[in-house]
């Protein structure tokens, strides 16, 4: 098992009221799941994936990750733990307008202080499996957005996490470039076993996982 | 990894152009200015300093006033220091100086004036550790009628040839001595208080002229000496001061002999008959402060801007942290970056000091450079521009790595309310910095223009003082006959207004002029412990200075009193305790030995010395020398080109008479200006270091307001679309300043009240420190900032409010 979520609580408090953003959320993942988050506006989606990601807090409940409590542990090794085993893609891409192709895929690897020759390695490596040789010195600006995505996607596998988490990976993309991504994901999820989770709104790309989990008012249906 | 953050620092950099530029400039400028002050700090802190030179003392004088002692003069008796060394053995040796403000030497048939050389005691070798290029330090001023000349005076009259054992003529009231060079020794550094370029034994004073052997004799009659102490190591100088006062060497309970170190003088003496106008440790005060604030004020602005701009940044961090860097990591980087901003400013920096270094030198009247040599001296002071550089770099990237990634990467930072309170702090800190360096410039203005407007007493426009050294061995009263046919022929020159001789005139240094005391009053009281001064003119002098008289007049030409009358002014009479002007007119005072000098008027106070000094307690006696020829030039000489053929004509004039001469003349309102030549160029130096304090200001206000008009235009594009006119918003946007200004400007008043009544303690007569110095300064620096923040403002208030809506 790779994760579990149990009976996990979320709130802010607004005018002495608590207002839930997660409630009573029990989930469990196993390493190769491919697993799509729906729900509507304000269901929840992206706070459970940044809960998943230990970039958010909650406020109740209990989280295993990799058999490690991560409600116990402190903000410095739950950070630690997630720059570990966990790459995020995001809807706007995130990528660093300032650094080419080939230095934004280099980056995460610089803060793991691996050697440069390795880093070359590994850079180039990448940029051959995802067909993006001749850009690697364009800045991201120069790229459509697909192809700004697929290096996002990229850099999130440079450092060989183990879960991946998608936060409408293909929200600012046509339906082509969608499907690229899509396809792109269920190859890395077959062939690689990496771990999936995506938000999203589509019930097209949602069929890509092989679990959907509903979310309403912070609570699973 | 530092290879990445410097390639990503220089895109960074030149991609925002606008943020390096302020950032780089203002950075530079605060170091450039910095550094220059410095410079001049460190030049002026090592005067006087050489081997072994924290054991030399000078000896002066304190004289009673009233119950307490004050520092009096600068000189001492002959006896001094040979009493000092055999009733104290912390007292190793002494040296004494007989001081030549210049002098004329003859060498064949060449004639030279020299200036600044001394008769000095044959110890001078050992007590200042100066190098002696040519002779033997124990023999070269051992003998009478030896000299030890400078390097380049040695070059001047000899050229290549070695001088030693040659001989050359001076000449003292005429008084001709043959000396021989003993020795040649390096030039006096331009740091040292007392330059000499040439010295006597002091044994040739004994015969050199009529009243030498007199002078000569050990006596506590005439302080006309300098005299300097080489102590041992190991004394407590404190201890051994103390000792020196009490123990009262010379049993006058008028006055007491005091020391302080020679390192000292510079800055901290300015007594009468000082060598030469001293340094002013005020000054350097005030300068090392204005460098200090200038420096903070460039870190503040960096401070202020980088965490502004963070914000901008706020994105990029929170990728870098999901991406796995840690919060060092981006501590570190951040800091690089803020390195390399200041390593190019300090580059920079080093160009602007080379650049205006020359320019420099002209306000300052110093010769400053940057030496490998003074480094050591610039240690500390690097050290804190280091220090300054990480502090000022460290805040923002605290702030920066400090933001949790999830807010971050939805752009939702906002300032805390902590954070927008430190920058409104180091805004107000700013406006605080430039308004007090503000109102010391219209203070430092004012006061320099007081005291040129300030009515002296005497018109000395126009009026030229001739000095030339005769070469004679005439007698004294031959050669008083020849001045007078040479005054009768200067009066037939057309433009020659008046002509008077004096041997000393206002604005002229303290050498010509005696201070004494132990008068007897016609009332028959004898002032023992009342200092006066006193100088000798003929009868004309009054008129050509318009010197009023309140009662009496000018000496009687051809009276039985000739030789001994005396013209006394208002503050002798005040300090006498004298009350009316019928208790000394026409009766007589004694003093030096003649109880028979008639008073024949009284003067209207007049400003000897500048406004720096006091008024002064004059006695002006009638005496038939001659020193100086003062020549009164009609509107004629006014020009350029009249004043040259003036001077031309009365050159020949001169030299028909004395062949064998020097000629020499000063300007007389030339030379009283001069005392004001530190001051002005201080004031210069403050203008300037203020207007560069000013434009960093100004670029940082500059350079913050872009992005607060940035972060602000959606918020004025919704007010513009719901009804707000343009003087609204920029209202909107500007009242923010005006209230950190006036915070500022009420913090600053009574600090820059507080400093510069500091400065202005210096000076006898003070301007006023009026409301409207405040104000104007308060205003300047909102008028200022205003105009900077309006530029930024009205872009903002003007656009079309679609423009800013639409993008979101």
């Amino acid at each position: 098992m790779l994760l579990q979520l149990r009976n996990i609580f979320k709130w802010v408090q607004q005018g002495g009221q608590r207002i839930f953003l997660l409630k009573d959320i029990n989930l469990e993942v196993q390493e190769g799941e491919f697993i799509s988050i729906m729900g509507p506006s304000g269901s929840g989606k992206s706070t459970l994936l940044n809960v998943i990601g230990m970039l958010d807090t909650f406020d109740e409940g209990e989280y295993d990750f990799l058999s490690e409590s991560v409600h116990t542990l402190k903000e410095k090794y739950r950070s630690n733990l997630y720059k570990e085993y966990i790459g995020f893609v995001f809807q706007s891409y995130h990528l660093l307008d300032d650094l080419t192709v080939e230095e934004n895929l280099e980056m995460p690897l610089l803060y793991k202080k691996i050697k440069s020759s390795e880093r070359k390695a590994l850079v180039a490596d990448m940029l051959d499996r995802f067909n993006i040789v001749g850009k690697k010195d364009l800045f991201p600006t120069q790229l459509s957005g697909g192809q700004q995505q697929l290096v996002g996607v990229a850099r999130a596998l440079i450092g060989k996490p183990k879960l991946i988490l998608a936060d409408e990976p293909t929200g600012n993309l046509n339906s082509q470039q969608s499907e690229e991504i899509m396809q792109l994901f269920k190859k890395l999820n077959e062939e690689e076993g990496v771990t999936i989770i995506q938000v999203t709104h589509s019930e097209k790309n949602a069929e890509y996982g092989s679990r959907i989990i509903n979310l309403l008012d912070g609570r699973k249906i | 990894m530092l290879r990445n953050y410097l390639k990503i620092a220089l895109r960074y950099l030149s991609k925002n152009k606008l943020y390096s530029f302020i950032n780089i400039f203002g950075l530079a400028i605060g170091i450039a200015s910095f550094v220059l002050i410095m410079l001049y700090i460190n030049y002026e802190q090592s005067y006087d300093k050489f081997k072994g030179s924290e054991n030399i003392y000078r000896v002066y004088m304190d004289y009673l006033e009233g119950d307490t002692f004050v520092p009096g003069d600068a000189m001492t008796y002959n006896l001094s220091g040979p009493t000092l060394k055999s009733e104290f053995p912390e007292v190793l040796d002494y040296v004494r100086f007989f001081y030549f403000e210049k002098m004329t030497f003859q060498l064949g048939d060449r004639i030279f004036e020299q200036p600044l050389g001394s008769l000095a005691d044959p110890s001078y070798f050992d007590i200042f550790n100066y190098p002696l290029l040519k002779g033997e330090k124990e023999k070269v001023l051992s003998q009478p009628y030896s000299i030890v000349l400078s390097k380049s005076f040695a070059q001047k009259l000899f050229g290549n040839e070695n001088p030693l054992q040659k001989t050359i003529s001076a000449f003292r009231d005429g008084e001709e001595a043959v000396l021989t060079v003993t020795g040649v020794m390096a030039d006096i550094p331009k740091t040292t208080h007392y330059r000499n370029t040439f010295l006597i034994s002091y044994e040739t004073e004994k015969t050199w002229t009529d009243w030498g052997p007199k002078a000569h004799e050990l006596n506590w009659n005439a302080n006309n000496y300098y005299t300097f102490i080489k102590l041992d190591p190991i004394t407590n100088a404190d201890v051994l001061r103390q000792k020196i006062i009490e123990s009262d060497i010379e049993e006058d309970t008028e006055e007491q002999h005091n020391i302080e170190p020679i390192e000292d003088i510079h800055l901290y003496s300015n007594k009468p008959y000082e060598v030469s106008a001293n340094g002013s440790i005020t000054r350097v005060k005030f300068l090392m402060a204005i460098a200090f604030i200038i420096l903070i004020l460039s870190w503040l602005n960096y401070v202020n801007l980088s965490v502004t701009k963070s914000m901008e940044r706020a994105k990029e961090t929170g990728i870098r942290k999901v991406s796995g860097a840690q919060k060092s990591q981006l501590i570190i980087q951040s800091l690089f970056e803020s390195i390399l901003l200041n390593l190019v400013a300090i580059m920079l920096s080093l160009l602007l000091v080379a650049i205006v270094l020359p320019l420099y030198n002209g306000i300052t009247g110093k010769g400053l450079n940057l030496q490998l040599g003074s480094l050591s001296a610039f240690l500390p002071y690097f050290l804190f521009i280091l220090f300054g550089m990480v502090a000022a770099g460290l805040y923002p990237a605290l702030l920066l790595s400090s933001y949790s990634p999830i807010k971050a990467l939805k752009g939702k930072i906002q300032t805390s309310s902590q954070g927008l309170a430190i920058r409104k702090g180091l805004i107000v800190t700013q406006f605080l910095a430039t308004i007090v360096l503000l109102i010391g410039t219209i203070v430092v203005t004012k006061q320099i223009s007081f005291l040129e407007s300030q009515p002296i007493g005497t018109d000395i426009n126009q009026v030229i003082a001739l000095k030339g050294e005769v070469v004679t061995t005439k007698s004294d009263s031959l050669l008083i006959n020849e001045y007078k046919v040479l005054e009768e022929e200067l009066k037939k020159l057309p433009f020659v207004e008046k002509i008077a001789i004096a041997q000393s005139y206002p604005g002229d240094s303290f050498d010509n002029l005696s201070s004494s005391r132990g008068i007897l009053l016609p009332n028959g009281t004898k002032e023992d412990d009342k200092l006066f001064y006193t100088y000798h003119v003929q009868p004309d002098y009054f008129d050509l200075v318009d010197i009023e008289f309140l009662a009496g007049g000018t000496f009687l030409p051809s009276s039985n009193f000739d030789g001994k009358q005396v013209v006394v002014n208002e503050t002798f009479l005040k300090n006498m305790g004298i009350s009316s002007y019928d208790e000394i007119l026409n009766k007589t005072v004694g003093f030096w030995g003649e109880n028979e000098w008639r008073v024949t008027g009284v003067i209207k106070d007049y400003y000897h010395f500048g406004l720096k000094s006091p008024l002064l307690p004059m006695v002006i006696r009638y005496e038939r020398d001659v020193n100086n020829i003062l020549i009164k030039l009609d509107a004629s000489a006014a020009s350029v080109t009249g004043f040259e053929s003036s001077i031309t004509q009365i050159k020949s004039e001169w030299t028909k008479i004395f062949p064998k001469s020097t000629f020499n003349y000063t300007f007389l309102d030339q030379k009283f200006e001069a005392q004001y030549q530190e001051d002005k160029s201080f004031g210069a130096a403050f203008q300037v270091f203020t207007l560069l304090a000013i434009l960093i200001a100004a670029m940082g206000l500059f350079g913050l307001t872009s992005y607060t008009v940035v972060q602000r235009k959606k918020e004025i594009g919704i007010r513009k679309v719901n009804g707000a006119t343009i003087p609204q918003v920029l209202t909107l946007l500007n009242k923010d300043f005006v209230k950190w200004i006036g915070v500022a400007f009420i913090i600053a008043i009574p600090i820059s009240w507080f400093a510069m009544n500091q400065w202005l303690q210096g000076f006898a007569y003070r301007t006023a420190l009026s409301w409207w110095v405040f104000a104007l300064a308060g205003i300047s620096a909102l008028l200022i900032a205003l105009l900077t923040v309006s530029w930024q403002s009205f872009n903002a208030a003007v656009a079309n409010p679609v423009e800013s809506l639409r993008d979101e």
